[in-house]
């Protein structure tokens, strides 16, 4: 029986129905209107003791932001631009100063890092990636899962998860087509591969700073708050990439036999081996032939600019470096801008940008500050005062966050508010930063968790509800693991 | 591909799920005849790019077409395609004409495949993208203008992948459809139609549109009305008796006609049981009443066991 296949001539489709009525447009933006009215409230109510005028006004807008980013009734972007146009007009912020506020090295390492994706992703290098895993694991669905989390992990270690996560994604699906064209027979052996991907990324993505955008936030908040150049005990909040690296990457290695044992208990694939869609894979990226020049040249390129990361971010900045990367596959030709500039989307650094200048404004205007201190206090109320629990206590609060929107923006935006918690604990600002951050990766619950998890969901080979049935017991395995990581491991390295 | 209003037109959308495969065996014996244009659509929610962090979710698509791998919703269309050639309402002598429209928003665009008959009859398989499944089944209607629109709702727990039709999106389709709409639902094809009908004109209208699609499959008509005090029987039987007359009129026998007393919904839903669909007439719902869906036809969409037809 004949394919149908779609190759065809273009015809330009003029415009669609936008505006379905009244009620339609009242019904997809009720979130937009709740949201205003919280706002609303939330500004014109009397001031609680112990917090500035002004901070009553950022925790509003931040109160507002947040329930806009987790309902998404306007696009993201649109949000960025609220926060910043809130910050002038509610504020009184002169808007140099606003926009000063938005440019960080953090921003030009999500810039660049967006660019970089855009620029590894086309290289086209995943089929030799996909020979590397089926080389290495054999054909044992157990060991190929391994090979996944451990290859995409060890990617996203150091390039951000979306690049990883895309160059995976076409290896899993060819694999399980492979297997069966029928998804019922492969519902359980799609749901491993897919979660060793997404999961691998995220339990990686925190090992060193270029694994994503909320490493190099922290380095930020540390920089910002706690270095005083003309005081040498604060360059220890000077955190170079090693040293992350050194604090983090044992973290995500130790998870990797973890979260493959757990997708093989949750999901139970009917199929143990899959030998016959192994070997038809090896057939089809051995069509590749050897490594050409270009391929040699785009890992030449990534090694640099990792090199650059490693030896030289400390003077240079995270962002800097990955901008370098990013020029570097533009100069020899190896991306077109036009591909940048239609694989990036520009608003997410806009967002990032504003949700950074917001958590500034949390510190400066002391929000921040009586966040913490209410937290605390509740906390305080059930016995938790210091230590461990409390590091629980503020992983759980991020994960509960990162769940529900970005993992950058939950750190931007916790980031001041745990700091604070540090000064007020005795705790360092160190640890609380690296529990912040490192919980921030704990997205495992819902699709919107982390990029990784959209594009593996994207696929349409998973539900909404294998997100929970898997990621609530990833949560509570990457908490023990940070737990005991903070409590045992980090002190022998010195924090 | 023009769309040709003299047709009869018919909407199915598919998803995947043996719902939607069940509602197809349902939509060949409406469609049965040569004046009959199906088009099966499956519509994919456009990639949300910030859900990407920031990295284009099209560029992962790209790469994945590279590796030949289909796009979502490719082979729901083409199982559906198979089953129409195993049933023999459509083979492989069929003409066949491919079509992309590009979409601000999705390189990717709208793709579609229409096929037709040596006699003119046409199989359209349509690969949409849309914000929301909802938004692009209500935007199809709203661009052709279908004689009748069926959804197959999944059943609880396998309505959340993606691309799926759950409660969600027939609840949102259903209240803001302006034509026919038939919620599937474990559908036999050949117990009847149940038709129920007030003594509002636009009932009378629906209820003859209704007898008239029943015959193209040879389906038995039933009609109901159901006043809900004892001094409402006069209304509903002046209801029975003008429905009657519309649909004898049409040229369509009626197997049975029933006054009941009681509450709407539940007498609805309980005679309703036994049938292949239950027909409801509902007026164009404005405004408030609108936002918070309140009317009987919404509330037996919502609690009947087996599949309902609304008609506005």
């Amino acid at each position: 029986m004949a394919r149908f296949e779609f190759h065809a001539p273009r015809i330009q489709l003029t415009g669609r129905p936008a505006l379905r009525g009244l009620a339609f447009f009242l019904n997809e933006k009720r979130w937009f209107f709740i949201a205003m009215l919280v706002g609303v409230i939330a500004f014109l109510a009397p001031t609680p003791e112990g917090l500035t005028r002004e901070g009553q006004i950022v925790l509003t807008i931040t109160i507002v932001a947040v329930m806009l980013f987790i309902t998404e009734p306007v696009p993201l972007p649109s949000v960025a631009l609220m926060i910043i146009v809130a910050q002038v007009a509610l504020l009184g912020i002169d808007s140099s100063i606003v926009a000063r506020s938005m440019m960080s090295d953090s921003v030009f390492f999500i810039l660049g890092s967006l660019m970089l994706a855009v620029a590894i992703v086309k290289q086209r290098l995943d089929k030799r990636i996909a020979f590397l895993i089926i080389k290495m694991t054999g054909t044992k669905t157990a060991n190929v899962s391994i090979g996944i989390i451990a290859v995409s992990g060890l990617m996203a270690s150091v390039i951000g998860e979306h690049t990883v996560a895309a160059m995976m994604l076409p290896v899993a699906l060819t694999l399980i087509s492979l297997v069966s064209k029928d998804r019922k027979q492969v519902r359980g052996l799609a749901a491993v591969l897919l979660f060793s991907i997404a999961y691998g990324c995220s339990i990686a993505s925190i090992a060193t700073p270029s694994g994503g955008a909320r490493n190099a936030i922290m380095i930020g908040y540390w920089r910002e708050f706690f270095f005083d150049p003309f005081n040498s005990e604060t360059s220890k909040f000077i955190v170079t990439y090693v040293k992350w690296a050194i604090y983090n990457y044992p973290l995500f290695l130790v998870q990797i036999p973890f979260v493959a044992f757990l997708l093989l208990k949750v999901f139970k694939p009917e199929q143990k081996n899959i030998s016959r869609a192994v070997v038809r894979l090896r057939e089809q990226v051995e069509e590749q032939g050897p490594m050409k020049a270009r391929d040699w040249v785009a890992i030449f390129g990534f090694f640099m600019t990792l090199m650059g990361w490693i030896f030289f971010s400390e003077g240079w900045g995270l962002g800097t470096i990955a901008l370098v990367g990013a020029t570097f596959f533009l100069i020899v030709g190896l991306v077109q801008w036009s591909d940048v500039n239609s694989g990036v989307n520009w608003g997410v650094v806009l967002l990032y940008a504003a949700a950074i200048s917001l958590g500034v404004q949390m510190k400066d205007s002391q929000a921040a500050e009586w966040v913490a201190l209410s937290f605390l206090k509740l906390l305080g109320a059930v016995g938790i005062e210091e230590g461990v629990s409390l590091w629980g206590a503020v992983s759980l609060l991020t994960t509960l966050t990162t769940n529900a929107m970005s993992n950058g923006a939950a750190v931007a935006v916790l980031g001041p508010i745990t700091l604070d918690i540090a000064n007020m604990t005795g705790e360092s600002p160190l640890r609380m930063g690296f529990i912040t951050t490192v919980s921030s990766s704990f997205a495992y619950l819902t699709v919107v968790g982390t990029p990784a998890a959209t594009i593996v969901y994207s696929s349409g080979y998973l539900k909404s509800s294998d997100f929970l049935k898997a990621g609530l017991w990833m949560v509570i395995i990457s908490m023990i693991v940070l737990l005991l990581a903070a409590a045992l491991y980090w002190p022998l390295i010195g924090l | 591909m023009a769309f040709n209003q003299e047709r009869f037109n018919l909407l199915l959308c598919v998803d995947g799920s043996d719902e939607s495969y069940r509602a197809l065996r349902y939509a060949v014996r409406i469609g049965k005849g040569n004046d009959a244009d199906i088009t099966l659509l499956y519509v994919r929610p456009i990639d949300k790019s910030m859900g990407g962090g920031g990295l284009e979710l099209n560029l992962t698509r790209e790469n994945m077409l590279e590796w030949g791998i289909d796009l979502p919703g490719m082979e729901h269309l083409e199982r559906a395609r198979e089953q129409l050639i195993e049933t023999g309402y459509m083979d492989e002598e069929w003409k066949s004409e491919t079509i992309h429209r590009e979409v601000i928003g999705d390189p990717l665009g709208d793709n579609m495949v229409v096929y037709t008959s040596p006699s003119g009859a046409q199989i359209t398989l349509k690969l949409m993208v849309s914000p929301s499944v909802a938004r692009g089944i209500l935007d199809e209607c709203e661009l052709n203008p279908y004689n009748i629109t069926i959804i197959a709702m999944q059943e609880e727990g396998e309505s959340r992948a993606r691309g799926g039709i759950n409660w969600n999106v027939t609840r949102t389709v259903v209240t803001e459809h302006h034509g026919a709409v038939l919620l599937s639902r474990g559908i036999e094809e050949s117990h009847g139609h149940l038709i129920c009908v007030t003594a509002d004109e636009k009932s009378i209208a629906a209820a003859q549109k209704d007898a008239v699609m029943a015959s193209r499959c040879n389906c038995p008509v039933h009609l109901l009305s159901v006043a809900e005090l004892e001094s409402d029987i006069a209304s509903a039987e002046l209801a029975i008796k003008l429905a009657s007359n519309a649909i004898e009129k049409a040229g369509v026998s009626i197997e049975e006609a029933v006054v009941a007393v009681g509450d709407p919904v539940t007498e609805i839903i309980e005679r309703g049981k036994p049938f292949s669909v239950i027909v409801m007439a509902d007026s164009d719902v404005k405004g408030l009443r609108r936002f918070f869906r309140t009317s009987v036809a919404y509330d037996v969409l919502k609690k009947a066991y087996n599949s309902v037809m609304i008609i506005r």
